[in-house]
């Protein structure tokens, strides 16, 4: 079964702040820590997909008007969580998934402290309900 | 350049979807089939996924001893991530063109849903951070 990872991140990160405050070293750990993950992933046969989004500030909210035109607008609650990146893995059980979560969660963050951030865990549909079809 | 278009849902916006007439639901899957091979056909198309509902997801972080604690209360108000479309175009503008296709995809008597997309360039890796 495959389950998609989320990664989340607050509506106040932008680019040039936050993660990339943080002194080089930590940040080479926590990418040493990340790449390290994926390898491991790959070699049990259980990574499926990996990627990191563009921060907040980048984002922009995309509605078809009523002929069909385009309107984009770039304002959310501050409240909103934004996607930073997932992975999606091939687990054999719920379990497992939350397993490599907590890996995830554990990743270095500043001094090599691990972050203990939250990850969001859902399975990925393999398509829709026969009953949609 | 890669983008993410991606569509977000409270609950509450899962369970009014849980209710559409079988007609709707098989008109709005139908729409979503043609429009990922659109894109496939135009070449722009990298991956596309559909989650398990917001019942479906745990909030896991690691305790102090690096064990997984799953948690599975979250507030009304949580946006969930319904699923998404990888694409690969020349510029923004075309991102938002073809996620305003997705927007309108047919709703409840085959009307526009006039959907919100949330759109979101990928990064290749952590060098686009710029950190």
């Amino acid at each position: 079964m495959k389950y998609i990872l989320n990664i989340l991140m607050m509506n106040t990160m932008k680019a040039g702040a936050g993660v990339p405050g943080w002194p080089k070293k930590d940040l080479q750990a926590h990418i040493a820590f990340m790449h390290n993950l994926n390898k491991e992933l790959r070699e049990s046969g259980e990574f499926v997909s990996a990627e990191g989004l563009s921060f907040p500030d980048q984002a922009k909210l995309v509605r078809a008007g009523k002929d069909g035109t385009l309107i984009t607008d770039g304002i959310f609650p501050e409240s909103k969580e934004f996607l930073a990146g997932y992975w999606i893995i091939d687990a054999a059980t719920p379990e497992r998934a939350y397993a490599v979560a907590g890996r995830i969660s554990a990743a270095p963050g500043p001094g090599g402290t691990p972050l203990n951030m939250p990850v969001e865990v859902r399975p990925i549909l393999s398509g829709p309900p026969p009953e949609m079809l | 350049m890669k983008y993410i278009l991606m569509m977000n849902g409270t609950k509450a916006d899962f369970d009014g979807y849980a209710k559409w007439s079988k007609e709707d639901l098989q008109r709005n899957v139908a729409f979503m089939r043609a429009f990922s091979k659109e894109l496939k056909d135009a070449g722009v198309f990298v991956a596309t996924e559909g989650l398990g509902w917001p019942q479906e997801a745990k909030i896991v972080r690691a305790d102090k001893n690096g064990e997984p604690v799953t948690d599975g209360v979250f507030p009304e108000s949580k946006e969930f991530l319904a699923g998404y479309w990888i694409i690969d175009v020349e510029s923004p503008e075309q991102a938002y063109k073809i996620a305003a296709r997705a927007s309108a995809a047919p709703g409840p008597g085959g009307k526009s849903g006039s959907m919100p997309i949330e759109v979101r360039q990928v990064l290749s890796g952590f060098a686009d951070l710029g950190i």
